[in-house]
Parts: C-alpha cells; structure tokens; sequence
C-alpha cells in the first residue's frame, strides 16, 4: 500500500491483464477473451461494506451492462492512503468458446485522500462512454468532497433511503441538478412497480374517463413516510393536475409492519376507487370492485442499479417529481 | 376526458397495453398448449397485460371455464419453460380465462361467442376490444371468420383483429381466395397474418443494426457484397408430422414465408419512418422485386431434397419416406435451395441464396453477407483465406451477429489469420429475450403490425415460389438424396460452386 496511485501504471496493468486473459485459451487460438465495454462505472462504498456483496452485484451486471468498473472503497479516518487493484470480470457465455470479461480497479482511500480521487478516477475513465458514479455510502454524499467526484460524472446515483436525514435529499438533489449532475435516487427506482401498477389502471378507457371523478389521493405507510411516499404523491398529483384534476392529497401512518415502508395508495372520489395495497410480496390493485395481485418482490440491490443504468440521459419525470415532492412535504431548498 | 393516460412514464414503463379479450379458436390445439397460453402466462407474469384481460377458448370439446383454466395450467406448467408458476398470479390470471364449446360450421357456436363476449366485457371492462386468433386448421379459417361475421362480431365497441397463422394459402389462387374470404369480415388492415420468424429478437435487431447504424449501410449493396446465405437447417425429422408436411414440404413450408421474410428484411431499402406500414411497403417493395424463376432457371437456381435413412451417432434414423403417415413414394421435398436474384439498383446480379432443410447437422438459422475481396491481393499467398470478409447473423440458436476478416499474425513477417468480432445477444444484455409469441402477441394487442405478414407480401411471395413448386411438381425426383445428418444433396453444392460460391457450414 501507498499514499499514492499512478493513472498511467494501472492503465498498463489493464493491459497486462488482456494479454494474459487472451493466452488463457483452451487450445484454439482464435478463441481467448473478448472486451466488452459500454460504460465507466465508479462505485463509491464504504470499506466496512460487505466486499463480496457488491462483486456478486457487479458481477451480475456486466453481461447487461458492460463496464470498466471502478470500485472506490472508503476507509474513513487515517492517515492519507490511496491503493489500487486490478483485475477483470470474465464470465463464458452458454454454448460459447470464448470468454467475455470487463475490466475492474479497486481504489481503496483513506478521507484524507478523497481530495485525490478525481485525478485518479478520470484518467481510468474509458473515452466516449459516459461515466456513471454510483454512491452506495451516505456518509460521503453529506462530504464537501463529494462535490468534485460528482462533478466528473454522467450520471450519479444514490440512494436517499440510506440518508440521515431523508428528507433532507429532497433539497440535495435538485442542488445537484443545478450544477448539470444528473442523479437517479433508488427510492424513486423502487417505486417503479407501484407506478407501473397504477397507470397500467388508466390504460383502461373507462377508468381514463373516470379519473375525472378523483377528489382525493391518500398514502399509506406503515411509519414515518420514507421519501419514496412523499415521490409517490407528488408524481400522482403531478399527473392528476396535467389532466386538469386537483384531489386533495392525504398522507397517513399505521404503526403496522416495516418501519418506512410504502402500504397502500388510494385515488378515490364519488363513484370511483383505484387502490393498490402491499400484502408481503403482493401488491393487490382493487378497481371498481375488481381486484387482482401482481407480484411485488422486494428490489435487490441489483435490479435497482440495472434499471437505473439504462438510463443514460435525464429522466424528465424523476426531476419534476423531486420539485413538487419538496413542495408537498414542505422542505423547500 | 383526459385522451392520454397522465401517468405514463415511457422511460421506465413498459409499452402500454390496452384492456382485451383475445379470443382462441383451437383452444384446445397444440399450438395454444405449447406456445400461446404459455406466452399469455408469461406477459400476465410480467405484468403486461391489462388489468382484465380475458382470453376466451374455443374448441369442440364440452369443457366448463373451470376445467379449461385446469387443462391451461397444466399446458402452462408443461411447456412455459423459464417462468415460474406463482399460485396467486396463476389465480388472478385464470380468472379472466373463459370456454365456449362449438363446432365452427355450426352458427349457434357463434352466438354463444357473442354472449360470452358481453359478458366479459362487462365483468373484465375489456372496453369491446377482441382479438380473435385462429390456431386451428387452415380449411377453418375461412369458415371462423365468416362465422364472426354472420354473427355481426367483426365490428364492436372496440377494435376488433384477426390473427392468422400460416399457411396463408397453398398456392397464389387459395392465398388470394382465403384473403377476399377474411376481407369479407375484416379490413386488411385488421388481418394480423402472423410469421413467428419475425418475431424473433435477432431478426428485429437486423433492422436496428442496419438501419440505427451508419458504417453499414454504405457497403449493403452490390459493390461491397458477393452474396448472401440464409440457413434454417432443423437436425429433427417430422416428428410425427409426416401426413400434414408431405402435402406442404420445405419450399411452401418454410421459403414460401419465412426465408423470404428473413431475405425480404436484409435487402428491403431504409423506410422513412419505424411505421409499421412504412416497413412493411420496403418488405414489400423488396418482395415484388425478386426476380421469378423461368422454367429452365429452376433447374439452374432450385434445388429440392428429400432425407433418406442413416445412422447418426449410432442411432438409426428413418428416412423420410419410412416416416410415419408418409407415402413410400413421396416427392415431397424436405430440403429445398434456391438463388434468387432481386431485381433492382442495390442488389442487381447479387446472389441470396436460401436454404432450409430437415434432418441436417444441426440446428441452426442464420445469414451469412460475403463481402467481396480486397480488389488487390497484395498479401498473396500469406493469406488462408481469398474472401475474408463477412458479416454472420445468427438467429438461433446463440442470436448474434459476427464480423469476420483478416489480421496480422503476431510476430514476424506478414502473416495473416482471420478474427472474429462477435457481438452475442444473451452475453451482451443479460435480460431474458420474449418468445416470438410474446411479441407478436402483444404487438397484435397494441395494433402494431409491423412484424406481420401484409397480404401483397403474402403474394409477392406466392408469386416467387409457385413457378418453382409448379415446376417440381412436374418432376419426378430420385429421392432420397441426401442422408440425415448431412447439408443437404450434391446438387445445392453445385448450385452454387457454378457461381464459384460455397455453403457455408454453419
């Protein structure tokens, strides 16, 4: 280990690392190792993190989304420490002779060293591809040298259920997206099935033509509202209002069940009634007295980070939503 | 009334779907068992479907709505073979599975149909719309949507659509009689002829590589291109199809409509728009310019098979003719070949040649674009390979497309070896591709034909093959000729080596 790392040295060690998968044949030399690279991926987590969690998420990942991955891992306090470690990622498609592998650099940095990482980070960053930062720690996002990291990339990606103070994330995110950052926020990501149920109901031309009839939107969570149920209401009133209609919107409690976690959404008014309600795994949807379940499977780590990697560019519907969440729980930046 | 759904999110949702009840004749057919009540299962899964889809089955077989969702789950049990079975999404699904027992001759059958019908719309809020899909035989087609008709449910509250299998016909007159048969009821545009080829991931992304792309379309064209091979070799026999595939064989079971398909999206000019009539007037346009075979260049340019037996990895196989429900004298060809020649700037004197076959080596459908050659050898004799350059693209199985040409041999000296750039479609998006019955199935839902077969195609395609079947049928073949387990007869080799040209083996 080091105080410091060299961009140059692990960009040979890349390259070392492609001659010696590419001699690793089976005996048919026009087989070997095949690169694959569709993005630069940096992953910010804590050193305490479990390491083989996130290799197994990477992992899994590659084949969808084949990337130069860049895992920083934050030591904390200590002296000022930067180390790397390079290696790849390979796996042998089914019925296939040849190995596709990605190529993965671990940086580990002391808080001290944090200033450092952009110099060190940037030059790995593979050209013409965007540069994804994917923050799983929420100590670091709450650091001024947060900013110059995030200001190398794409695209960053955090999760604001992890956060102190979630609401508090309300006010960062459109901060960040002040300053041409685009952010993806996973409590928003684990809506997307709740959302999906729900408009799937307006596909229906009768329950379209019934939305007019809506004078209330209630949440439900069992504890303190997460962030996601404060996302949730805005994006319905949101929706609501750009068909001219204006409910009145309700959030409550119930002391049931996980702390934080959505329950039940109801869109009612006279004559009409959508609601979609949590049970374990299922989320039941009752509309004018039909009811039907679909399967709500807690999201893993890894499908959260899948959907949000195929966004590359803004998502117009998120940015609005965090605008009008803010307003709705009144913590207005 | 707001006309757009407010809460639509294209970026993270998948395409909308809109409320139906899609309405089966031949419920109780292998095809429902084996492909369409499994892809059914597999979007409700995935939560595709709106929330009261309904699928009513419709065969001759007394059965209550309870012992049809039994026989559904069973099928869906048997043959959905990557989705898990989930009780409650099972439950929620079989509730809008419905039976009407009738035969299709008979007017009361769809009487009961109409019933049934308002009936689900009322309870499932289908808002009238129905998609009526003939999977039975193809003598029944006419008859189910003349039955339709007479019963007044080619029209409704809602769209109303018809989805047809093939065969579209046995020959341009019964294509064109079946097709003035359906018009009668439904508007061609309402007429969903489907082609499973075309529903198929790899070759959907032929229209992306091409036309998403700028390197390649420059070079797709005579200047750049020798040839083009397309393959769909199946290493199974009949399989207990032996009555029903020596009355149609390879040429009109397989070239007739999806190889022509298949060529038809390779060579088709760039659409102006991703419209669906927009394709599919290029696939047309391109159907329409394959030049038809005179009598003397069928011997020439067509070449028909039939698989005799062998011994393959020691197991004896029958021949063709020693398969069950086949006359021992059969003509029937199991293996057909052919070079067409399209007739127009970008393709003129360009060979496709397209082959399908039973009982060859393998498994395999793809297409092979041969470039052409540097115009200049400089490397001669350091060179294993004179006509290096080409462009694979593997349908099934391991979908993907491969780029071929030459490279320096590390070291000394000017030594050349040929490389591949293989992009892989499972390794390079980890996601599970949809079966072609979910797409088309889901395409036909959301009023999206442009993966199916448009009646001009079906005869620009009729228009292509029936000289040929025309011309085989005069003649008498000394079949067997070719073994199983082998490409097919000496004569599709020769075919193409009077071109200079060679099969590639896959």
């Amino acid at each position: 280990m080091g105080g410091s790392i060299a961009p140059e040295k692990i960009l040979r060690e890349l390259s070392d690392l492609w001659v010696t998968l590419s001699k690793e044949t089976h005996g048919d030399a026009a087989d070997g190792a095949l690169r694959a690279c569709s993005m630069t991926l940096v992953t910010l987590t804590e050193e305490s993190d479990d390491v083989s969690e996130l290799g197994e998420t990477i992992a899994a990942l590659m084949p969808e989304y084949p990337a130069r991955a860049i895992v920083v891992r934050l030591r904390g306090a200590g002296e000022r420490m930067l180390s790397e470690r390079v290696s790849a990622q390979c796996w042998m498609p089914f019925g296939q002779h040849r190995k596709v592998c990605c190529e993965q650099v671990e940086i580990t940095a002391t808080d001290a060293a944090l200033a450092d990482l952009p110099s060190v980070v940037l030059p790995l960053a593979v050209a013409d591809l965007p540069l994804i930062l994917w923050c799983r720690s929420a100590r670091i996002l709450e650091m001024p040298e947060f900013q110059p990291i995030a200001a190398m990339a794409h695209r960053v990606i955090l999760d604001s259920a992890g956060l102190r103070n979630p609401l508090a994330a309300l006010r960062q995110i459109p901060d960040r997206s002040a300053h041409g950052v685009l952010v993806g926020d996973f409590s928003w990501t684990r809506l997307t099935r709740w959302r999906e149920t729900l408009s799937q109901i307006f596909e229906n031309r009768h329950n379209l033509a019934e939305s007019r009839r809506i004078t209330k939107v209630a949440i439900e969570t069992a504890g303190e509202p997460p962030v996601a149920a404060w996302y949730l209401g805005a994006w319905v009133m949101d929706a609501l209002a750009s068909a001219t209609v204006y409910p009145e919107f309700h959030m409550t409690r119930t002391g049931e069940s996980v702390p934080g976690e959505m329950q039940r959404v109801e869109l009612s008014g006279p004559g009409f009634s959508a609601e979609l309600e949590r049970r374990g795994a299922r989320l039941i949807v009752t509309v004018g007295g039909l009811a039907y379940c679909n399967n709500l499977p807690a999201r893993s780590e890894y499908s959260l980070i899948a959907e949000e990697l195929r966004i590359v560019d803004g998502d117009p519907v998120f940015e609005k939503t965090v605008a009008s969440a803010q307003r709705l729980a009144g913590v207005g930046s | 009334m707001p006309q757009e759904n407010p809460f639509q999110d294209p970026l993270r949702f998948e395409e909308r779907v809109p409320e139906c009840a899609v309405v089966i004749f031949g419920a109780n057919g292998d095809l429902t068992k084996r492909k369409l009540m499994p892809a059914l299962y597999r979007l409700a899964y995935d939560r595709r479907l709106s929330a009261g889809f309904a699928v009513v089955g419709i065969s001759r077989s007394p059965m209550s709505d309870e012992q049809f969702r039994e026989k559904m789950l069973d099928s869906v049990k048997k043959f959905s073979e990557d989705t898990e079975i989930q009780d409650d999404v099972w439950r929620a699904f079989a509730a809008g599975l419905f039976y009407v027992a009738g035969d299709i001759a008979d007017p009361a059958l769809y009487q009961n149909v109409a019933a049934k019908l308002k009936q689900v719309e009322a309870e499932r809020q289908t808002g009238g719309n129905v998609l009526f899909y003939l999977s039975t035989q193809p003598s029944q087609y006419a008859p189910a949507a003349l039955g339709l008709g007479s019963a007044g449910l080619g029209k409704g509250n809602g769209w109303r659509r018809l989805v047809v299998e093939k065969p579209f016909g046995h020959d341009m007159a019964s294509a064109r009689e079946l097709s003035d048969q359906l018009h009668q009821v439904f508007a061609e545009a309402e007429v969903y002829r489907i082609d499973h080829y075309l529903g198929k991931e790899t070759v959907q992304n032929i229209l992306a590589f091409r036309f998403g792309n700028g390197i390649f379309e420059p070079l797709w064209n005579r200047r750049y291109i020798n040839h083009v091979q397309i393959t769909a070799a199946e290493s199974i026999g009949v399989e207990g199809r032996g009555a029903y595939y020596q009355e149609a064989g390879a040429l009109a079971d397989m070239i007739q409509n999806h190889l022509l398909q298949v060529m038809a999206t390779i060579a088709m000019e760039p659409s102006s728009s991703f419209n669906a009539n927009s394709v599919r007037d290029e696939r047309s346009k391109l159907l329409r310019s394959i030049r038809p075979m005179k009598p003397d260049e069928i011997r020439q340019n067509a070449v028909a098979g039939q698989y005799g037996p062998a011994k393959v990895g020691g197991k004896d196989l029958p021949g063709f003719r020693q398969e069950e429900g086949v006359d021992p004298q059969s003509q029937t060809d199991t293996y057909a070949a052919a070079a067409f020649y399209v007739e127009n700037w970008r393709w003129a004197r360009v060979p496709f040649y397209v082959r399908t076959g039973k009982r060859l080596p393998k498994r395999v459908t793809e297409i092979t674009i041969q470039f052409n050659a540097a115009p200049l050898a400089i490397f001669d004799g350091e060179c294993p390979d004179s006509s290096p350059d080409m462009l694979l693209v593997r349908i099934q199985p391991d979908e993907g497309i491969s780029l071929k040409f030459l490279s320096k041999r590390p070291g000394s000296g000017m030594k050349l070896r040929p490389v591949s750039m293989d992009f892989n479609y499972g390794s390079s998006f980890g996601e599970r591709s949809p079966s072609a019955y979910e797409t088309l199935l889901l395409d036909a839902i959301m009023g999206d034909p442009t993966l199916y077969t448009r009646q001009d195609m079906v005869e620009a395609s009729w228009r292509v093959v029936e000289p040929i079947q025309n011309s085989w049928r005069e003649t008498r073949f000394y079949f067997p000729n070719y073994e199983a387990g082998t490409w097919g007869p000496a004569a599709a080799d020769e075919m193409l080596a009077r071109n200079g040209h060679v099969w590639r083996k896959p």
